[in-house]
């Protein structure tokens, strides 16, 4: 006996579907079935993963959705008359799985992309109809079912007999014929409710009355009968109501009975309907039957019908070619070679040439010409577009890549194997990233679509998936349980999966609490907390919605729209129901053009220069650059002052000398404590030095203990070893230790003669147990027969096995380099334009609040906010007097200030300078608290101070809250063209002097408050006396410490980070900023277990711990035990009586805002 | 109609409908063709846990509605009177238990019960 499920909701059908594709096919092939339909509703979200677990399992696969239909009575805008299912049909050179891609894209094209858009995902009725028919035979391609979900099972209620007749017989008269089938569903709920028996039996008449196939389904949204109370959480997730709610509506699934049933199973429901209906065996028969035809129809061929790991790439036509793409290649590559490599010659030249024609020929041998000019013509728009870019990833191994310009490392210089990146032995159209100003990013994806045609581009998509805080939420809300108990418990949740709640409980110190409640048994609450537990681990890594991926862009030719669905995304451009697992077996070509703030803090930054500046003699006093021969500064500076970064020299002293103070917060890849920690040690000195610093800090590396033996080798405290001299030559710059997958191909090409893409063939299967065994077979064999002793045979295969799937790409880790580089360069160089362009793009890990307190570290005036001279981005400025005077500044934005809108900022920057508050209230119409923001910040001082008045900040503050509660008074409007009088501000003028004025601490408390970041001065610097109080070291004091020594620190969060470690035990890493610097602290085991809940529940931290020396410039702690700051009654005075004098308010105090401040989400 | 959770011991045919049951000390026959649904249970309001793979049960429970004649001393069903359970069965365990008595029934067969 067989049955063929045709009605199947994946996990991928978000907040609905329980069960993954492969747990589907697995489960129907075991049953039996030669095919298993994957019906996700709104979209084909599942369909490609359905495919693949359908051909792993061997049965065929069938492709539909489950779609909401527009009531043709209703409002066509809004309003939907229940679901139907649509079937493609297979087999027909793919018109089924065409016309279903654009029925779904249908569904979505009048939504908005946005959360909480008011237009469902649904289809008119018409358009569904214009759909199954292929467009030129006129036969039908797809199949539309009437099940229970559909206006006409929604209408089997009550004992209404001739609703559900008219409405399907409208459904007869709309569709073409032999479109419609009926899904006949019963899941056995009781006598005459939905999805009752008797409901089945009364489709099944419809049916036959009107003549229209009856299939049997079970409208299956889980794999078997455990996931019921999984697809009972979701229902609540998507309905946002709770469990008690749904049930009372009544708006849950009738019950549980909505599994992958068996053949057997499947077999007595009919005979039950069947009985019910009092028909027999030969009904029974039809109904098995017709179900089986329509599952004939459907089996899907998925290279035919949907060009199964075919690539596809845009015609030649359109990137404006017209001959043979390689040959267009190579005069390309032809001409770069000019401008990459001027006056090359000799063997350094027959070096490139016989890499050129290797990589060319495998381009050519794979059929991949079009795809790099493709890149290239990508590449090309960005550079003319004047964004910054930058190719990364393995795509920088290719001598063609930087030919024509898709990236900007030379391979050959950095010894990258092109192996890496493509070889003969690899099908899948190798991937090559840009990264372009993140700024700039959506402009670019405009352009692309500008440029291909709407037709051939689509955004892709990315899976978002429940994990431990999302998913505790949400399984709070079904429990009905109350949201501020949830949100704490949800704040202690910190990096682990979901599915691993009750074993986190018994493990980690800051869920202790909350364990100890689960554990005390017998109160309700307690009761609802066990629950939520097993719930969460139910919801672990279900997807909840799909969302444009970061970077994700699909080319193809003009059919792209007929392979894969699409629907807007946020940002209003189309984006496929695809995510990047679903691009090979498409055969879809992706380009991840990623946006990348650092690129637009140094973009900005290098626009800063030129601004103030203005000359190439001025800038280059300015940097302290150096000046040739001829007098003048750099060639990279231009006449006009602008800089080209990707011109600067890679020598430069004083970019590596600051790298090796570890100050380098704020430097692209270098600034996190651990690298920090790592540069320190390392003290690189040149390019490849940096190279070679960014793959080290990988989690492969960091956790076999590559950096250790290393950092001894480098330093000379233990001899360089090597296996065999014949790996030196490749060895050498990591002196001995293999760091690089370059490094592995080297070894089994020197050692084997295998050849490097067989090599890279080799290194992928490490790490994979079956796999890797072969390859050491292959590898002792072949390194013995090439003489090699089998102890050195022994000894390389143990570095290849313990290194080799964990090492980096070193091509990865050039193309790092490159902005690491840069942005150190400018940090050196042009600070404050520098720290500028990261306040304004905010690029990096830590709160913007701690590049501010940098600045100030470095000395950098930060002017204050001042309604005549703040801009809507920040600004350098030259300081005109007070103690900074001759200085460049760092003048506040008004742009992200609480409250204050977009068009309000574009108003008052269009029309400054504002002789008075009135003057403002007329020109920019500011709302009166946004007025009373802008006062607490301080931005009316100067105007303020001007009139000469005795009163403060204060009263001005009370005086504008005193308007504000006024009732509006429209006074006369000023008349077109008439001037104000410049009189100078009355209003200020005349402000009495009543109250004090504000203190530090308000000051400070208003800048977190409504910008985050402490301006006027350290946040700690209020509790300095506390801290003097308490004896505790700042982080300037740290570095003169001895190795070993106990101390306490204090200070703001900035950092938490809990890295895979060696070993597995989790290590805490917490960073705190103290106005003088960071203090990098880590947390082991046993101080995690003191500390408890403060580990990632506080934002003042006072710390006790001992130094680590980690180097000439670098100090950390290892703590011991931490305290709340605010928490005064707990600090660990000398005397207790000594807390009531610290009892005062600090800057933090009653502020609510977490993530911005610490980093630390909530 | 009034709601039980009696414990009932049922005998099933083959296909698993009852076929006997006891109840109270008395036997039972069932007579007919029984009916048999899936109900809804409020399983987060009964229930302690629900951890992945409890398996089946958890959402609803199976019943049975059944009309049973009281049976005689020599084992043979008598029809004297036709009295309307719901039994509920529990899919994890397996066991029976008494949900309902139909009141429109019961009336009928107070006889037996007090027998």
């Amino acid at each position: 006996m067989s049955f063929t499920h045709l009605h199947v909701s994946t996990a991928f059908s978000a907040h609905y579907g329980v069960s993954w594709p492969d747990e589907l096919a697995q489960a129907a092939a075991s049953h039996g079935a030669t095919a298993l339909a994957c019906t996700d509703r709104d979209g084909l979200y599942g369909t490609v993963k359905h495919l693949k677990a359908c051909m792993d399992a061997g049965v065929d696969p069938i492709v539909g959705v489950d779609l909401a239909v527009f009531d043709d009575d209703g409002d066509h805008r809004t309003q939907v008359a229940g679901r139907v299912v649509i079937l493609a049909h297979g087999h027909t050179g793919g018109a089924g799985y065409r016309a279903l891609c654009r029925l779904v894209s249908d569904a979505h094209a009048r939504t908005s992309g946005k959360a909480g858009g008011v237009v469902p995902v649904a289809v008119t009725r018409a358009e569904l109809a214009s759909r199954t028919l292929h467009p030129e035979t006129l036969k039908p391609v797809l199949t539309v079912l009437i099940g229970p979900q559909s206006d006409v099972g929604l209408a089997m209620g009550g004992r209404k007999y001739l609703r559900p007749r008219t409405l399907f017989k409208r459904w007869i008269d709309a569709m073409p014929p032999k479109t419609l089938a009926t899904e006949i569903v019963t899941h056995l709920t009781p006598p005459g409710e939905a999805l009752s028996t008797a409901h089945a039996v009364r489709m099944l008449k419809l049916a036959e009355e009107f003549g229209v196939p009856a299939v049997l389904s079970n409208a299956v949204r889980y794999v078997a009968e455990d996931g019921a109370p999984t697809a009972d959480v979701l229902d609540a997730a998507r309905t946002l109501k709770s469990l008690p709610e749904l049930s009372a509506a009544p708006l849950l699934q009738p019950n549980g009975q909505a599994w992958l049933k068996s053949p057997e199973d499947m077999n007595q429901l009919g005979k039950e309907i069947m009985a019910s209906a009092g028909y027999g065996a030969r009904e029974l028969t039809t109904l098995m039957a017709n179900t089986e035809a329509l599952a004939d129809a459907c089996r899907m061929d998925p290279v035919k019908d949907m060009g199964w790991k075919q690539p596809v790439v845009p015609e030649a036509s359109v990137i404006g070619i017209s001959g043979d793409p390689l040959v267009e290649l190579t005069q390309r590559c032809e001409a770069g070679i000019g401008r990459r490599f001027p006056g090359i010659s000799g063997e350094a030249e027959r070096r490139m040439r016989s890499r050129l024609e290797h990589e060319l020929r495998i381009i050519g041998n794979l059929g991949f010409a079009s795809y790099f000019l493709t890149v290239a013509e990508v590449s090309r728009m960005i550079i003319g577009m004047g964004v910054r870019s930058a190719a990364r990833g393995s795509g920088a191994s290719s001598l063609v890549n930087y030919l024509i310009d898709v990236s900007h490392v030379d391979p050959l210089r950095h010894d990258l194997i092109f192996e890496r990146f493509l070889s003969r032995d690899r099908s899948t159209l190798p991937d090559i990233d840009i990264d372009v100003e993140s700024a700039e990013r959506h402009n670019v994806y405009r352009k692309i679509f500008e440029r291909f045609g709407a037709e051939r581009v689509t955004l892709m998509s990315m899976q978002n998936g429940y994990r431990a805080r999302g998913a505790v939420r949400d399984a709070g809300l079904a429990l009905g349980m109350d949201e501020h108990e949830i949100g704490d418990i949800a704040k202690q949740l910190w990096r682990f999966s979901a599915r691993k709640f009750r074993e986190a409980l018994e493990e980690k110190p800051e869920l202790r609490e909350f364990a100890g409640r689960v554990e005390h048994s017998g109160v309700e609450e307690n009761h609802q907390l066990d629950l939520l537990v097993d719930l969460t681990e139910r919801l672990d890594r279900l997807p909840r919605h799909i969302s444009m991926h970061p970077c994700g862009v699909i080319l193809g030719d003009v059919t792209l729209l007929d392979r894969t669905p699409v629907q807007p995304s946020g940002l209003g451009l189309p984006m496929s129901q695809f995510d990047k697992h679903d691009m090979d077996p498409m055969g879809m070509l992706k380009l991840d053009v990623l946006g990348v703030r650092m690129q637009s803090s140094m973009a900005f930054a290098v626009k800063e220069v030129v601004r103030i500046h203005g000359s190439k003699a001025e800038v280059t006093a300015a940097g302290k650059h150096p000046i040739q021969q001829d007098g003048k500064g750099p060639d990279f500076i231009s006449d006009e002052g602008l800089i080209d970064l990707d011109a600067i020299p890679l020598d430069d002293e004083p970019t590596y000398e600051l790298i090796r103070s570890t100050h380098t917060l704020g430097c692209f890849q270098i600034e996190s404590p651990g690298q920090r920690e790592l540069v320190g040690k390392m003290a690189p000195r040149e390019f490849n030095d940096l190279i070679i610093d960014i793959s080290l800090f990988r989690p492969g590396p960091m956790k076999s203990d590559m950096v250790r033996p290393f950092l001894e080798h480098r330093h000379g405290f233990a001899p360089e070893i090597y296996p065999h001299p014949d790996l030196k030559p490749w060895l050498k710059e990591t002196h001995g230790v293999t760091v690089f997958h370059e490094q592995i191909l080297r070894t089994f090409d020197v050692m084997t003669g295998c050849g490097l893409a067989r090599a890279d063939e080799f290194r992928r299967a490490l790490g994979d147990e079956v796999k890797e065994r072969k390859v050491e077979e292959f590898f002792r064999q072949g390194a013995k027969e090439k003489n090699y002793s089998p102890e050195v045979v022994d000894k390389v295969w143990t570095t290849i096995k313990a290194f080799g799937s964990f090492g980096f790409c070193k091509a990865h880790g050039a193309a790092f380099a490159v902005p690491t580089y840069q942005s150190a360069w400018l940090k050196a160089h042009h600070p404050e334009a520098f720290l500028a362009g990261l306040w304004e793009h905010d690029p990096g890990m830590y709160p913007k609040r701690l590049l501010v307190a940098e600045a100030r570290r470095m000395g950098i005036p930060i002017l204050p906010l001042d309604i005549n001279k703040s801009q809507a981005e920040y600004r350098v400025e030259k300081v005109e007097s007070g103690p900074g005077r001759g200085k460049l500044g760092i003048r506040l934005s008004l742009n992200g200030i609480y409250g204050l809108s977009g068009s309000e900022l574009k108003r008052i920057v269009t029309g400054q300078p504002y002789d008075s508050l009135a003057d403002l209230r007329t020109r920019a119409r500011v709302s009166k608290p946004n007025i009373k923001r802008l006062a607490q910040l301080g931005a009316f001082d100067s105007l303020h101070r001007g009139t000469g008045s005795a009163s403060n900040r204060a009263d001005l503050v009370q005086h504008l809250q005193q308007l504000q509660n006024k009732p509006v008074r429209k006074g006369p409007e000023p008349l077109e063209g008439q001037l104000a009088l410049p009189i100078g501000d009355v209003e200020l003028a005349n402000l009495a002097s009543e109250l004090p004025a504000p203190g530090m601490v308000e000051n400070v408390r208003a800048e977190l408050d409504l910008m985050a970041v402490d301006v006027s001065q350290h946040l700690m610097e209020s509790h300095r006396p506390l801290l003097d109080r308490l004896g505790v070291t700042t982080a300037d004091k740290l570095l003169g410490l001895r190795n070993g020594t106990e101390v306490l620190v204090a200070g703001v969060r900035v950092a938490t980070q809990t890295p895979p470690m060696r070993g597995g035990r989790r290590v805490v890493f917490i960073s705190v900023d103290d106005g003088t610097g960071c203090v990098d602290s880590v947390f082991f085991h046993e101080a995690q277990e003191k500390t408890g809940p403060l580990l990632f529940g506080t934002r003042l931290l006072l710390i006790r711990g001992t130094t680590r020396r980690t180097g000439p410039r670098g100090i950390s702690l290892s703590a011991s035990m931490a305290w709340d700051l605010s928490r005064i009654e707990t600090l660990p005075f000398a005397e207790s009586s000594q807390a009531a004098e610290f009892q005062l308010p600090g800057p933090l105090d009653g502020i609510e805002r977490n993530l911005a401040i610490t980093g630390l989400g909530s | 109609m009034g709601v039980f959770s009696e414990s009932v011991e049922v005998v099933c045919n083959q296909a698993g409908q009852p076929m006997r049951l006891r109840w109270n000390g008395q036997d039972y026959e069932v007579q007919g063709e029984p009916l048999r649904w899936y109900e809804r249970r409020q399983w987060w309001a009964e229930e302690r846990r629900a951890p992945l793979g409890s398996g089946a049960g958890l959402v609803d429970h199976e019943i049975w509605r059944v009309q049973v004649g009281l049976q005689g001393n020599d084992g043979r069903g008598v029809s004297r009177s036709g009295l309307t359970l719901d039994l509920v069965r529990h899919v994890g365990s397996g066991r029976w238990r008494l949900l309902r008595i139909h009141d429109a029934l019961r009336s009928n067969s107070s006889e037996p019960r007090t027998a």
